[in-house]
């Protein structure tokens, strides 16, 4: 276990100073067994480079939560005739939903948290899938939230998710890029995006947790915003015992 | 097999919530018994048990389990339903681990 946490470790370091496509390309070489998450948004950018990789290695899956925007339902409709691929999208169990909705409401988020219902209509469908594979990627980014993804690798060994006595591999590619990189390479490239974007959406999930944002705000404000930022509690940090004693 | 738990003191000397929580369910379950020692990492003292432990096995969050076994690599579980159901083998509701899982990464949502 220690030996593969340093191959992580080196691997990550020397994938640190490549490009996104770089990382794409070894991932996809690497792995057999790997998909690519899709949310409808931005994050199209790592189909298009995988499809100019090799269009043959593109597995993609999307997670509905049943609440997303109708502009999202038709972008992924769109990504899939433009790339001629196969998305599997993945579906929250319908007892759990049924659940939720009958002790909670519809709104439920609105009053206790976000993470309830994401876990039921987001997280355990992604579980389900993450199950069946060796490796897979996000376009998750440092720059989107600096509370929660301040120190994200570009590769790293997924535990959470990981098959009993298997090992998951995650790639995030874009993880140093910044919004702006991101919309340089779509609109270099004419690649497809989500027409929400037009309408000052800059960060895109569910329907009732986004909203459009105005100059200057951060692609953070446009989720949940009626919650407060989300603060880390489990993460181990030694303190400076000099510092605290003076 | 031996399993060590590691369970976190934060930097201003307070208990960690979900160490509590997981320390509760063990003990409502009877799965205290199966756990052979209990660490302290303690975010004011690097030299503490669960601290030394925790950077030896590059563990970032706590609580964790240990699960040695003679002959094997020993393996980390930051997931407490992970650890109830591949170790203990006990079922465990998947809105549960879900749900724990997403707590313990937040920048899960944002997907």
């Amino acid at each position: 276990m220690t030996d593969n946490k340093l191959d992580y470790i080196d691997l990550d370091t020397y994938y640190q100073e490549k490009s996104p496509a770089e990382i794409l390309e070894y991932a996809l070489e690497k792995f057999d067994n790997i998909a690519i998450s899709f949310s409808g948004a931005e994050d199209v950018v790592l189909i298009d480079m995988a499809y100019k990789i090799s269009p043959e290695r593109v597995h993609v899956f999307s997670l509905d939560t049943g609440r997303l925007h109708s502009d999202t339902y038709q972008f992924i409709e769109k990504v899939r005739q433009h790339y001629n691929i196969e998305i599997d999208v993945m579906y929250p169990e319908a007892e759990a939903v049924q659940k939720l909705v009958r002790e909670k409401g519809l709104f439920s988020f609105y009053q206790d948290d976000h993470k309830e219902c994401c876990s039921i209509r987001k997280i355990a469908p992604l579980r389900r899938k993450l199950l069946t594979l060796d490796a897979w990627v996000t376009g998750q980014r440092r720059d989107q939230s600096p509370g929660t993804r301040a120190a994200i690798p570009v590769i790293q060994e997924d535990q959470a998710f990981a098959r009993p006595g298997a090992t998951l591999t995650k790639f995030n590619p874009l993880a140093n890029w910044s919004s702006s990189q991101v919309w340089h390479y779509i609109r270099s490239n004419n690649v497809p995006y989500n027409e929400l974007h037009d309408q000052g959406y800059v960060s895109i999930g569910c329907e009732p947790c986004t909203r459009a944002i105005g100059p200057n705000q951060h692609e953070r404000e446009g989720r949940w915003w009626w919650e407060e930022a989300t603060k880390k509690e489990c993460g181990l940090h030694a303190v400076n015992i000099e510092q605290v004693s003076k | 097999m031996k399993i060590t738990l590691v369970k976190k003191i934060k930097a201003d000397g307070s208990p960690c919530k979900k160490c509590n929580d997981v320390i509760q369910k063990l003990e409502e379950s009877g799965n205290i018994n199966k756990i052979d020692e209990i660490l302290i990492a303690d975010e004011r003292d690097p030299a503490s048990d669960g601290m030394v432990l925790a950077n030896k096995l590059s563990v970032e969050r706590a609580p964790f389990f240990v699960v040695e076994e003679t002959g094997k690599d020993p393996v980390v579980y930051t997931v407490y339903f992970k650890f109830v159901k591949e170790v203990l083998d006990q079922e465990t509701s998947d809105a549960a681990a879900a749900q724990e899982i997403l707590n313990d990464n937040p920048d899960l949502d944002f997907l």
